[in-house]
Order: structure tokens, then C-alpha cells, then sequence
């Protein structure tokens, strides 16, 4: 056999394949707000491509779908048009020789079900639905709305007291968001479409290390509305309620359950992720407008130091925003053995300021989201011998940040993956003694995921003294049953003005309404209740600061490297609870700034409706 | 400044600068498609891009300001070809039809392709064809001729402040979604059409484009017929016809007009409803009949002899007409002084704005608006907005509020019904009709009591403080909260927003001067700004918009029955005497009877002959019946009008006067400016310039009046009125813009007033106590009626009804009720219902809403079919004696079968 072709390289494949990379990018940064019909032409366009030229389906199929659709897209098309669409690509689905035909045909179609909607008010109305246009990404993907291209510009000219209080002008935390934000303001950064996202949150992280937030003069607020609104709850939802409520003139009491306040920012966050002192600056610049008050260790509802009923005879509005404060239970057999702790529990234990010591114990953490690593991570620091991770799928399906799983393992912790949990083995005094695993297979798509199954292998026994479970947390919603609490979610019902269903002057926002989520979902939340309770008061008022956006530079398009943030060692910092990422230097911060395309100025933000 | 090198031209710019604008200053062209200054800086088109030496890309100069050094070139090779490519790509999908298009020769795009020398683009159109949007009657949108430039929707969000127009998609391209399809009524489009104006194609086009070439054409810069905002446009004409309407950058419009403005202010100037030649009445068949000039003026000039000899002069009267020019007036005024030799003269500011003219004259020396509209309404912290409703009454005001509220301006709405503007207000003080002095007295009680007031300011510069503090203590916001039905909480913040802002104007309207107690709620708006010492400052000030568009010059031109030209008393001697001396006759020194007191003494017979200018009484004054009986009791009545008006019926003679468009002259806006008015067509018929009638009349009265021009006119006012002192039609043609007081030819007007000093020396805090309305709702007539406008007419409609498109838009009468009054009365929103008062019954369509409160309901007035006039009381104020509009009693009912059956027989006659 002659073999003389195997060895030569393949020049233009070569090629095509980084051009393919930039492909993907180009792909991976689309925009928000662009028609879905013409992402699935182009996805159509690129099928094609890949014909090899044998089967009618394909090579001439795809082409006939494909004018179909463009003729769709701009409007041009009608009833029969979609028909004839959908009718050839089931044909070429059942005639296709390869996945490069059938599998097209197949995404196509699903695609029409998904979008039916779309393609109606093509064929129908001429136009795309109303929520189809550009919006600016950073802008529109933070849950808040934060100002972003125009904070960088203010961090770029070193005016770091005007871009905090940018930031502030849709979201009270920044410091605590420059901490621990998830940043989804960085997922499609136009940026990326030449070299990579900028660090938004590196770049707040930057500002907020320069002048401390609550040394920035928050805005003066409105003159006294002599209006009551109650927040139950002190967390960053219900704080950001406050805060623009406060702006806007009400008079705002927060009761809040425990002793401090930041809810599970103080108690479910470690120290080493956002430190409580660098926490208090975001929570004294709230607390300095004027308007607030607090009262500490008073728990509201059914039972409680108040009733919901009070609250409703006192105020002139309620905002719930109690989070979800307890962990799940899982039904393992031994769960009730000592030694076994709820992540919440034990975080928030910490969170007091009680560490407990762990020192030559062997810790097992039941999860795989972002609390299952604070809590292995904890772990580590209060001296455990051994810390495993315990996920029933891979690595990769994990809900935790890939950097946190990656501090996890810097910092010693194992993950056990593909492993579910059995039973918890416990010695004679009732006391932990092991966790039983039963190793996994992945499997098939369901729902968008891949499942798990059983396989073919032994249970075994990681043997432990601690078992932490960290397989979510659930709301305290009994308190407040008759407020349109949802009996299974156990969240509270609401309009999307944050009105709770049903009810008049009662509003809810957070993690108690959409379930356990990010801080930043909380905090835009907070934001959207206080301008619907403003307006359900009978008001619109303004909470307007001025701050001159600088003006745009041109675009630099020199491609850079990301700056990364770094850690301390991990060596190091196992040992303590003190701040393990370290902070961007004036030269890295500049660089990031330079990079900001201004979106808010270039391209669709100038236009009616497209930033957020 | 920088210094920066454009086409090897050095020059030195503010650092503030766009490229473009340096560009501009060097008288440096650089073309532009998409920007429009101010409004629309996106840098879409790429027109105006040039080369920057050190940038390796083109630069939009139209949003790229200049730096230090920056060489610039806008006419190099690679900008030439670039912009010939963005030609190519636009004019690939735009539609060319010029031929059929009314842009023709007036688009932008037709001028860049012509100059760049490009005919049919390169490139193949891959346009889908999207229907046009042609239902609304003004304005149609061509989506096959737009170029996404932008302009239209900046226009509409920036300008106009309404913000429905919006961009949509098809796929990948960009259209405009323009309400103007057959929803187009149902939409919160205003038809303003400043959207039209920003287009540079004619994608989006008045239709009015489709009757003329331009070039065609002539164009006349004249001033808005009506409201007193008093905006700058151009009439354009063709072949002596007007046939659209162009804005010009006046100083209160800058460039923006309204529905009313911009398409129903000549419809009626070619109306072939109007009067073409005198009409005397014959008794016998109470029909008119075409007389000539002579035989109507002789009869006119017996007939007001005979009376005058055997009743005495003050048994004669006549009313000015506001919409005419200040010449108009102060001849009319002249000629019932030196003619018919009385003071009773009078106009129809003494039914919208005589409380405002004598109360604020009163505390302030000078009853007119303080602070320039353009003052008010950019770069103020806060707007105190009470009793008016500029979207609808003052379109081009609302506009810039609208702006304001935009950037930044916080707003307080106290007004009975929810207004548009309400929607933006940091608070709505929706208070019940009638309680103003009640309002402002609690503010100012929260003032003093939370140590707010300018002692200052009050101490220099005011004086009868302590009295008023004596009234206002009694007025806690608990108090006020009940009167005016309002949160007290409420009361105490606006007080303390308007108290601490820096620059904070109080705007108000006839919901303050229409009521029985007007002159006193007048009074209460500068009591409380002076308090705070926001009088004669920028920003700041009392600010009553003036309703028709000359109504502040018919009361400037003494037009009133106390009052010479400029507001010298007839009770002054010395003024007397120099009127007396310089217009040669003996004049009758008793002050004159008002207006709205003229139909109580015709009816008593103390009025025997009434001369009518451009008024409809029986249509706009309270309580209809009561003054169609008054009409009738005269002995002679003369109308002087455009149109057979309804009062016009009643006179024994009517003459046909002419427009603003056909005359000279000039008006004085809301802000005190005074702005010419330009004759634009001519007109077939006897139809004769007011000035001239008033002239020959005097004449064949016995009074020697030499006969003279607009201008003469003015400039014998100039010479008599110290405010007008420097005042004349030769200024205003050299493009100055005049606010009087203008004491001499070199003074450049008074934008603010009361600066270091009020007019009448010390401002007055005038004790106000509160006083229920005269007529108060009870169990036989439970709710309460306001009157008012709506945006798309002014008035009686004798002008905006003549626009089919204004009455297709709104042309009913209706009223609005609540919803929890219509719910218990069984009445559902758009029925046919009975409104009726202890003055009369009239059928009307409900409209169901949560607009007015409770127990309270509204009207327009403009509607004939329903005529609110004939439910409004005739209370009058004791100082203005202007009537209570704003408060009456009425009473609703469903319609019985009979009253179903009869109106039904009524729409088959119309």
C-alpha cells in the first residue's frame, strides 16, 4: 500500500483550521439582541460549506433551505414558503448520507420550533419581534445594567471616586462585586472578536483598591418623601432597595435577622473570597444616604418578632428579599450522623467569626457548585487532613467558576468526580466514619445536559470524619406562606415589577424569588423594586448624578493578552482566611482600559433602544 | 483652545469642538448625511469622514472632537472614494423615484449623489419591499426610501421629547416603526412631525410636500397663529396659495413645531368658508345681505353716533381680537377710546389670563411671564408645573419641559387630572379643582416652618410678609390635605423640592387664573416665589403661558378698560393728559366696563352697541345662554371676523377682515416678545385689513385719523408706551429679537425681569385666604366640571377646524369621567351620555378613565356638538372678573329612549 500521501502535511487544512479558530470566536461573541433566523442562515451557509458534492440532499438541499430562509429573514416570504422549507429539510434528514447533511437539516428544524414565533412575525408582519435588536453586551448582560464602557473610560482617566459612583448609579455593591461578581457583563465582550474579554471585573476590582467606596461621597439625595418602606431581609438585594430607595427620599427601615449585615455575602462567602472589611465599605456608603434605618436581630413573619400584617400596618411598602438561608437534606442513609453539616451551616459559622478546627480530620464535600468549593476551600484553612470533593458528574459540569475549582485543587483539595452518594457510614458513637460512592457513566442528553447512570463498578468508601452538603439551599418561605409562596419551589410569586402576586404594596426580589442565584442577579432585582415601589407610592422620581462620561479614544486594535488577576500562593494562603486574589497593577489596569471598544459610543449604543 | 490644521488652514478652536464644527468655523465644508446637530450625532452614513495624519483609520468628523496638533484632511483621494462607496451602498437601497418624490430637489442624499457625481449605485438592491405607512393624515413613512440615518427617531426622542418612534428589525436590516399606519389615532403620536423635518430623504415626509417643487415656491418667515409660544416659521407659498409650513430657528422654538403649527395654520387662511364681503342684516327676514364697504361702515358709523348721542359714549363698547397683530389692536382700542370715546374695551384675556395680567401686576408691578421659555426650561433643577398642561395648550413648551424632565429636571405636576406630563413627574399633586391658594399657602407653611424661606430677599425687597405668614401658619399640610384632597406628605415634599433647588421656575395656567378666586391664586404663585427669592434671577421666576398666540400684546396694547398701551392707567392724570395730547381728543376719564361684565349690562340695557373683533363669545364664554340672551339685547352689534361665527349670527353687521397671513403687524409671545408677523398671500374678495376698517370708521365717526401702515402704527405705539419705547418693525427686520420693556432704540430688551428690583418697587405678599369655588357640587349636581384644551385645536376651531386631518384626529365633543363613577352609573367608555347643569343640558360621549378623580369630570370646550360653555358658570373673579371655567356643577345621565331617538335625528340633519 502506498502511504506517501499520510506523511504530507496538509498545508491549506492547516490554515483553514486557524481561521476556523477565529470562526468560532467571531461565533462565540454574538451579540445580543441579533435576529435568531439570520444566526441560523449563517449556521445554514456554514453546513453547507461542508458538502462534499455526492448526495442531492446535501449539496443541493441545503442550498434550496437555505434561499428560503434569506428570502424569510428579509421579509420577502410567506406562508408557503416556510412550508416548503421545513417539508425539504425533513426529506434531506431521512436522505442524507452523512451528519454533514442530516444533522443540518435536523438543527434547522429544531430551530424552527424554538423560533416559530420569529418566523411567524417574518412571514406574517414583516418584521422581527420586538425584542430583536442590538443591544450593548456588557450593558445588557449585566443583570444590574451597570454603565460599564463608561466606568472603564472613568478608571482610564484615573477618575476612580466618578466611576464608583457610575457603578452606583444601578448597583450599591461595588466592591463586594469587584470581589465575587460572576461577572456575566465579560461573556460577550465584543472585545473578544479581536483578542479576548476585558477583565470588567478585574478592572472594578482596580477602582475600589484606589479610594475605598466608602470614601465616595454618595449622591445627594431627594428631599424627605415622609414615606415608610420596610426591607426584610439586609442582604445586597434588599440593600440595594435601600440604597436607591433612599436616594430617591423614603424613609427605609431593614430588618434584618442576625447581628451585621450583607446576608450571604458576610455568611455564605469566606473571608478569603470578599473580606468583611472590604464588605463594610459598600455597606457604609449605603447606610451614609441618609435614610436608612436597621434593626438588627428582629425576624419577620408568622411566629417571629413581627408579623408580615404588622409590617403591612406600618409601611407604606414591603420589600422581601430573605434570600435562601437553609441547605438542602438529601435522604442518604447516616446523613444524621455527627459530623455531618450543611454548607450553609457551616459558612455561615465562619461567617461569624467561629472556625472551627478541623485539624487532622478528613473532610468529604457532597457538590459541585460555587458553595461547594467555599466550603472544601474553608475546609482546608480550618486544618483538615484530607479534603475530597464528592460530584456526581464531571468536572466540566460543574456549576462552580472554573477559577474556583481551580484555587480548590491549587489549594489540595481532590475531586472525586463521577461519584454519587450512597449512604454515610458512621463508627458506634453515631460519629461519620466514611462516605459511600457509587461511580457514574455519563450518558445521554436530557434537557440539554448529559445524564448519569449507574455504572457497571463497586460502591466504595471514602473514609471521613466530616461530611459537608453542599447540594443547594432552600428558602425560609414559611414565615410568609400567605404572600404567594410557591408550596414546591418554596419561592415567592411575583410580577416582573417584583410585585408579589396578588398583593398590593408587597414586593420580592432575590434569591427568594428566582432561587439560589448570584449576587449580581440580587442586586438588579433590588434595583427593579425600588423604582416599581417609587412608582407604586405614586412617584417617579429621579436619581440622577452627573458624571461626564469621557470622551470615546479610538478604537485601539492592537491585539493584547487578557490580564488575568492572580493569586497568592497557594501554599500561603491555605493557611488563613485573609484575600487570596491579588489586585491589578496601574500598568495591567491601563491596558484593560485601552482595550474597551466603547460599544456605548460605537456601534449600536448611540442608537434608541441599544444599550440595555 | 487647540490648535489644529485642516486643508493646510491653520486654525485655533475650542477644545470642545467636533472636527466637523472646527471645520465649519474655517468655512471648510465637509458633507453630512445622517448628523443633525445636536440631535443626531451617530456617525452612520460615514460621510463626513476625513483623514487624521497618525490614525491609521477614517474619522467620523461629525462626533470626533478635536485634539492638539491634529492635522486633518477632508478632501483627500482615499476620503473622496470612501464617501462614493458609502453613496453606492446607500442609493443601492433607496428607491429612486425622485421625480414622483416631494424631496425632490430638497434631499440630502440628491444633493451628495449630484455632487459625488453618482447616478444609479453599483450595487443591486436587496431591499425587501415593506408596505408604507400612509394612514395618518400629515405624515406618511416610505420604508423603500429610507437611509437608517436616524434623524427622525433622534427627532422624536431628543427633540420632541414624545419618544414613539422606534427602531425595528427585518433580519439584518433596520426599519423605522412609524405610527402613521391605520392604528395611527390609537397611537401617543402627536402628529408634530419635527420627525419629518429631520429626515434628509423624503422617507419620512409631511404629506403637505406632495403640492409644490421647491424652488417653486416663496417662503415667509412669520409667527405661529396659536398659542403665545410664539414660534418662528416659514409660510410657504405657491402661486398665492400656502401650501406647507417650514420651521425657523426662533428663539422660542428653536426649529420645533406642533401638529397645530405645522399643518393647521393656513387651512383656514384659503377657507372657502371665509367672509368675502360686508354683510348687513336685514331685520325684516333676518337674513344677511351683501353690502358695499361704504354702505356697511356708514350704518356702522350711524348707528354707534346715534346711540353714543342718545345713550351717552359708555353706552358702547368693543372687544379686541387677540389673535390679530398688537397694530390690529391698539387701533381698535383707539378707536373706541377717541370714537366712540368710552373704555370699554376689552379682550378675551379676561377670560383666560386677566387674573394673572392684575394679580401679578399687583404683587409684582408687571403682569406677564419673568423668565424666557428657552430659561425655564434648559439648565433648571427643578419645574413647579401647576395648572397647566403645555403638551396640549403650549405644544412647543411641553416639548422642552419634555427635554428637561429628559435631562435631569425634577418635576412637580399640580393639576386635578392626570396629564401627559404627570407620567414623568417626580410627584403629582392631583389636587381637587379649585384649591390653589390652599396648595400655595401650605407650601409656603412647610417653607417657614422648615426654615426655608430667603429672609434676605424678603427683608430687601418684599414687603407685607408678616401678614401673609399670619395666614399661611393656619395652613398646616393637614389642613391642606383635606381642603385640596391631596397627601399631605405630598404637599411637604414639593415644597421642600422647590424650596432648596437652585434654579426652580413656577410655570402655571389657567388652571390657576379660571376660577372664581383666579387673581388671588395668581397672587398665591408669586407669594410663594418670593419667599424663597426665586424672582429675577435665571431660572427662576413666575410663569403664566399665555394662551392665544397675541393675547399678552392685546392686554400690552391696553385693550383693557383701566389700561392704556403698556399699562398706564386711565385713573392717572398725567397719563390722561399725554394720550389726550397726542391724540388730539378729549378722553373720557371713567375706567371701562370688562368684558365679562358688558353681557350683564347689555341686559340691563346699560350697553346698547357692541363692535366685535375676531371674538365668538357664545363659544368660548361661560355659560352660553346667558350671553346668547345678552347679544340679543343689544341695540346694534358688529362683527368684525374671518368666518360666519356663531356669534357673528347675532350682529346686525358683519365685515370680513383678513388673516395673519395676508397683513403686517407683529405679536407678542408668552415671554414678552414681541415678533413680526409677514403678509404671504393676497386674497380675491373685499376683504380689507382690520387697521384700515378701524381707520375709516374713526373717520366717518368724526374722529380725524390719518391713515398708516403696520409700521406707522408701531411706531406711534413706541412713541406713546415706554415698554415698546425702542420697539419697531425695523429692528425686528434686521433679525433682533425684542422683549419688552425695550425703553430706546438701543436697548436690547429685557429677557428677565424684576432683576435687583421689581417693577413695582417692593413685591407685594399678598394675604390670600382660601375660598371654595362659587358653585360646589351637591346632591343635584354632584360632580364637579373642569374645562380645558386639547393638542390638536386652539379655541373655537375657527382655524384648526378647517383641517380635516386635526378633526378626523379629534373632532367631539366628550367628557372624561372615573371609572368608579361611570361603574356606578351603569355608563361605559365611548357611550353617549347627558351632561347637564343648573345653565343648560348637552349630549356628549363619555370617556371612562382613571384621568380626573372621583366625583370629578372634563370637558373640552372646542366642540359644538356638545359645547361645555353651555354647563360653565359665569361666577366672575372680583379683581379680573374672569369666569369659573375650572369649577362648576353638573350632573350625568345615561340617555333615556327619547333623548337616544332625538340625538340620533340631530347627527342625520348635521
Amino acid at each position: 500500500m502506498v502511504k506517501e500521501h499520510v506523511l504530507h502535511q496538509n498545508e491549506m487544512n492547516v490554515k483553514t483550521s486557524k481561521f476556523l479558530d477565529k470562526f468560532v470566536k467571531r461565533v462565540k461573541a454574538n451579540p445580543p439582541g441579533v435576529c435568531p433566523i439570520a444566526v441560523q442562515l449563517s449556521f445554514l451557509q456554514s453546513a453547507r460549506s461542508q458538502t462534499c458534492g455526492k448526495c442531492v440532499p446535501c449539496r443541493d438541499g441545503l442550498l434550496e433551505v437555505e434561499n428560503m430562509m434569506r428570502d424569510i429573514l428579509d421579509g420577502k416570504a410567506e406562508m408557503d414558503t416556510f412550508e416548503n422549507m421545513v417539508d425539504l429539510c425533513h426529506t434531506i434528514e431521512d436522505t442524507a448520507d452523512c451528519a454533514i447533511g442530516y444533522e443540518a437539516a435536523n438543527i434547522v428544524l429544531k430551530s424552527v420550533e424554538e423560533f416559530y414565533d420569529e418566523y411567524m412575525s417574518h412571514i406574517k408582519s414583516h418584521r422581527c419581534q420586538a425584542e430583536v435588536g442590538q443591544k450593548v453586551p456588557c450593558i445588557s448582560f449585566c443583570p444590574a445594567n451597570v454603565n460599564i464602557p463608561g466606568y472603564i473610560a472613568l478608571i482610564g482617566e484615573h477618575r476612580y471616586a466618578d466611576a464608583i459612583n457610575l457603578i452606583r448609579h444601578d448597583n450599591p455593591f461595588p466592591t463586594a462585586c469587584a470581589f465575587i461578581c460572576e461577572h456575566p457583563c465579560e461573556e460577550k465582550c465584543r472585545r473578544d472578536l479581536l483578542d479576548s474579554p476585558i477583565n470588567i471585573r478585574g478592572l472594578k476590582k482596580f477602582a475600589v483598591d484606589q479610594i475605598a467606596a466608602d470614601e465616595v461621597k454618595v449622591p445627594e439625595c431627594n428631599v424627605s418623601t415622609g414615606k415608610k418602606v420596610a426591607i426584610v431581609g439586609g442582604g445586597p438585594s434588599g440593600l440595594t432597595t435601600a440604597y436607591f430607595l433612599s436616594l430617591m427620599g423614603h424613609k427605609v427601615v431593614v430588618y434584618e435577622e442576625r447581628d451585621h449585615l450583607g446576608g450571604m455575602l458576610r455568611y455564605g462567602i469566606p473571608n478569603y473570597r470578599l473580606p468583611k472589611d472590604r464588605l463594610d465599605q459598600d455597606i457604609n456608603a449605603i447606610l451614609s444616604t441618609g435614610n436608612i434605618e436597621v434593626k438588627y436581630n428582629v425576624a419577620i413573619g408568622d411566629g417571629k418578632d413581627i408579623t408580615m400584617e404588622q409590617l403591612l400596618e406600618d409601611y407604606n411598602a414591603v420589600y422581601v428579599a430573605i434570600g435562601a438561608q437553609t441547605g438542602k437534606s438529601v435522604d442518604v442513609e447516616g446523613v444524621d450522623a455527627n459530623g455531618v453539616y450543611s454548607a450553609v451551616d457551616m459558612l455561615g459559622e465562619i461567617g461569624r467569626g467561629n472556625i472551627p478546627d478541623y485539624s487532622g480530620k478528613r473532610v468529604v464535600v457532597v457538590g459541585g457548585g460555587n458553595v461547594a468549593m467555599d466550603c472544601a476551600r474553608s475546609a482546608v484553612r480550618c486544618k483538615a487532613k484530607e479534603v475530597t470533593v464528592i460530584y456526581r458528574r464531571r468536572q466540566i459540569d460543574m456549576t462552580a467558576l472554573p477559577s474556583e475549582i481551580q484555587g480548590a485543587i491549587e489549594e489540595g483539595v481532590e475531586l472525586l468526580t463521577l461519584n454519587a452518594p450512597v449512604k454515610i457510614n458512621k463508627d458506634e458513637n453515631n460519629n461519620v466514619s466514611g462516605f459511600v460512592c457509587q461511580p457514574q457513566i455519563i450518558s445521554t442528553y436530557r434537557g440539554g445536559k448529559p445524564s448519569v447512570t449507574k455504572a457497571n463498578k463497586e460502591e466504595f468508601e471514602v473514609p471521613c470524619e466530616i461530611v459537608l452538603m453542599a447540594i443547594g439551599q432552600d428558602i425560609v418561605s414559611a414565615p410568609f406562606e400567605k404572600y404567594s409562596v410557591n408550596e414546591r419551589r418554596k419561592t415567592f410569586e411575583t410580577e416582573p415589577t417584583t410585585r408579589v402576586k396578588g398583593y398590593d404594596k408587597v414586593f420580592a426580589g432575590g434569591d427568594c424569588v428566582f432561587g439560589p442565584a448570584t449576587v449580581i442577579k440580587a442586586i438588579g432585582a433590588g434595583k427593579i423594586a425600588a423604582l416599581n415601589i417609587d412608582e407604586y407610592l405614586g412617584y417617579h422620581h429621579k436619581y440622577l448624578d452627573d458624571i461626564q462620561i469621557p470622551e470615546p479614544k479610538e478604537n485601539d486594535r492592537t491585539h493584547y493578552g487578557r490580564v488575568h488577576l492572580t493569586d497568592r500562593s497557594a501554599r500561603e494562603r491555605r493557611c488563613n482566611f485573609d484575600p487570596v486574589e491579588n489586585g491589578m497593577s496601574f500598568d495591567e489596569a491601563m491596558q484593560e482600559c485601552r482595550k474597551c471598544l466603547r460599544c456605548d459610543h460605537f456601534g449600536c449604543g448611540v442608537l434608541e433602544g441599544g444599550r440595555s | 483652545m487647540v490648535n489644529v490644521t485642516i486643508d493646510g488652514v491653520k486654525l485655533s478652536v475650542d477644545e470642545n469642538m467636533t472636527i466637523l464644527a472646527a471645520a465649519k468655523s474655517a468655512e471648510i465644508s465637509i458633507p453630512t448625511l445622517c448628523y443633525l446637530k445636536d440631535v443626531n450625532d451617530i456617525g452612520a452614513c460615514k460621510m463626513c469622514v476625513v483623514e487624521v495624519e497618525g490614525r491609521d483609520n477614517l474619522v467620523t468628523s461629525c462626533n470626533t472632537k478635536v485634539k492638539e496638533g491634529m492635522v486633518i484632511n477632508t478632501r483627500s483621494e482615499r476620503v473622496i472614494k470612501s464617501r462614493k462607496q458609502m453613496l453606492n451602498l446607500i442609493l443601492a437601497n433607496h428607491d429612486i423615484r425622485c421625480f414622483s418624490c416631494g424631496k425632490s430637489g430638497d434631499c440630502r442624499l440628491q444633493d451628495l449623489a449630484n455632487e459625488y457625481e453618482i447616478t444609479k449605485s453599483c450595487y443591486a438592491s436587496s431591499f425587501a419591499k415593506v408596505p408604507a405607512k400612509i394612514d395618518n393624515p400629515f405624515l406618511t413613512y416610505y420604508p423603500e426610501l429610507c437611509i437608517n440615518c436616524q434623524r427622525c427617531v433622534s427627532a422624536c426622542h431628543k427633540l420632541a421629547g414624545n419618544g414613539v418612534l422606534h427602531n425595528t428589525k427585518i433580519g439584518t436590516r433596520t426599519l423605522i416603526d412609524a405610527p402613521f399606519g391605520e392604528n395611527w389615532k390609537e397611537t401617543e403620536c402627536e402628529s408634530c412631525g419635527n420627525c419629518a423635518a429631520a429626515c434628509p430623504t423624503g422617507a419620512l415626509i409631511v404629506k403637505n410636500r406632495k403640492k409644490y417643487q421647491v424652488g417653486k415656491v416663496k417662503k415667509v418667515l412669520t409667527t405661529c397663529p396659536h398659542c403665545a409660544t410664539g414660534c418662528q416659521y416659514y409660510l410657504v407659498v405657491k402661486d398665492n396659495h400656502i401650501v406647507d409650513v417650514e420651521p425657523a430657528n426662533g428663539p422660542s422654538n428653536h426649529n420645533l413645531l406642533c401638529v397645530k403649527g405645522r399643518f393647521g395654520s393656513f387651512n383656514f387662511v384659503h377657507s372657502p368658508e371665509r367672509l368675502k364681503y360686508p354683510l348687513i342684516k336685514n331685520h325684516e327676514t333676518g337674513e344677511f345681505e351683501r353690502a358695499t364697504w361704504d354702505e356697511a361702515l356708514d350704518l356702522i358709523a350711524s348707528k354707534m353716533n346715534e346711540i353714543k348721542k342718545q345713550y351717552g359714549p359708555d353706552s358702547l363698547a368693543g372687544f379686541a381680537c387677540s389673535r390679530s397683530p398688537n397694530e390690529d389692536i391698539y387701533m381698535l382700542q383707539k378707536m373706541v377710546r377717541c370714537a366712540f370715546g368710552t373704555n370699554n374695551v376689552d379682550n378675551c384675556a379676561r377670560v383666560c389670563h386677566s387674573a394673572t395680567v392684575a394679580g401679578l401686576a399687583m404683587t409684582l408691578g408687571s403682569g406677564a411671564m419673568t423668565n424666557p421659555i428657552y430659561d425655564i426650561t434648559h439648565d433648571v433643577d427643578c419645574i413647579l408645573l401647576v395648572g397647566s398642561n403645555p403638551e396640549e395648550a403650549h405644544p412647543v413648551v411641553g416639548m422642552q419641559i419634555r427635554q428637561a424632565v429628559e435631562r435631569g429636571t425634577r418635576l412637580i405636576v399640580v393639576d386635578p387630572r392626570d396629564i401627559g406630563l404627570s407620567k414623568k413627574a417626580d410627584i403629582h399633586l392631583k389636587l381637587k379643582p379649585g384649591t390653589n391658594v390652599a396648595f400655595a399657602n401650605g407650601m409656603m407653611n412647610v417653607m417657614i416652618n422648615e426654615g426655608l424661606i430667603d429672609e434676605e430677599f424678603i427683608k430687601n425687597r418684599t414687603e407685607g410678609f408678616e401678614e401673609l405668614k399670619k395666614i399661611v401658619m393656619e395652613y398646616t399640610p393637614e389642613r391642606v390635605g383635606e381642603i385640596c384632597h391631596i397627601d399631605p406628605d405630598h404637599l411637604r415634599e414639593a415644597a421642600l423640592m422647590y424650596a432648596k433647588a437652585k434654579k426652580a421656575p413656577i410655570i402655571y395656567c389657567l388652571g390657576v387664573t379660571e376660577h372664581s378666586t383666579g387673581t388671588e391664586g395668581v397672587m398665591s404663585m408669586s407669594n410663594m416665589a418670593m419667599m424663597v427669592g426665586k424672582l429675577g434671577k435665571s431660572g427662576c421666576g413666575v410663569n403664566p403661558l399665555r394662551g392665544q398666540n397675541n393675547v399678552q400684546g392685546a392686554c400690552d396694547m391696553g385693550a383693557m378698560p383701566g389700561d392704556f398701551p403698556g399699562y398706564q392707567k386711565v385713573t392717572n392724570k398725567e397719563v390722561m393728559e399725554k394720550f389726550e395730547k397726542a391724540w388730539g381728543v378729549e378722553l373720557n376719564k371713567k375706567p371701562g366696563v370688562h368684558a365679562t361684565d358688558v353681557f350683564g349690562e347689555a341686559i340691563k340695557k346699560n350697553i346698547r352697541g357692541l363692535f366685535i373683533f375676531g371674538e365668538d363669545p357664545i363659544v368660548t364664554d361661560a355659560d352660553q345662554n346667558h350671553i346668547k340672551k345678552a347679544l340679543s339685547s343689544l341695540d346694534f352689534l358688529v362683527v368684525d371676523d374671518l368666518f360666519m361665527t356663531e356669534t357673528a349670527a347675532y350682529a346686525d353687521v358683519v365685515l370680513p377682515g383678513t388673516s395673519y397671513a395676508e397683513k403686517e403687524g407683529t405679536f407678542s409671545n408668552t415671554e414678552r416678545r414681541v415678533q413680526r408677523v409677514r403678509k404671504a398671500v393676497e386674497l380675491e374678495g373685499e376683504m380689507r385689513l382690520d387697521t384700515d376698517i378701524f381707520i375709516d370708521l374713526m373717520n366717518r365717526m368724526g374722529y380725524e385719523q390719518p391713515h398708516l401702515t403696520s409700521e406707522e402704527i408701531m411706531d406711534e405705539i413706541a412713541s406713546l408706551t415706554p415698554s415698546f419705547g425702542g420697539i419697531s418693525h425695523r429692528r425686528l427686520d434686521k433679525g433682533e429679537s425684542l422683549q419688552w420693556p425695550c425703553p430706546d432704540k438701543h436697548h436690547p430688551g429685557t429677557p428677565i425681569m424684576h432683576v435687583g428690583k421689581f417693577s413695582r418697587g417692593l413685591g407685594w405678599f399678598y394675604p390670600a385666604e382660601y375660598a371654595p369655588s362659587a358653585e360646589l357640587p351637591d346632591e343635584k349636581y354632584p360632580f364637579i366640571l373642569m374645562t380645558g384644551r386639547v393638542l390638536y385645536h386652539y379655541n373655537t376651531r375657527a382655524m384648526t377646524g378647517k383641517t380635516p386631518g386635526l378633526m378626523e384626529r379629534e373632532g367631539h365633543s366628550f367628557i372624561e369621567l372615573n371609572e368608579e363613577d361611570a361603574a356606578r352609573l351603569g355608563i361605559e367608555n365611548g357611550e353617549k351620555i347627558r351632561a347637564f347643569s343648573r345653565r343648560g343640558s348637552i349630549f356628549t360621549t363619555a370617556r371612562v378613565s382613571d384621568k380626573v378623580s372621583p366625583g370629578e369630570t372634563w370637558m373640552p370646550f372646542h366642540f359644538p356638538d356638545g359645547n361645555a360653555n353651555i354647563l360653565t358658570n359665569a361666577a366672575l373673579d372680583k379683581y379680573a372678573r374672569i369666569p369659573e371655567y375650572k369649577v362648576c356643577a353638573i350632573n350625568l345621565s345615561k340617555l333615556s329612549e327619547e333623548e337616544k331617538a332625538a340625538l340620533e335625528k340631530e347627527q342625520e340633519i348635521i
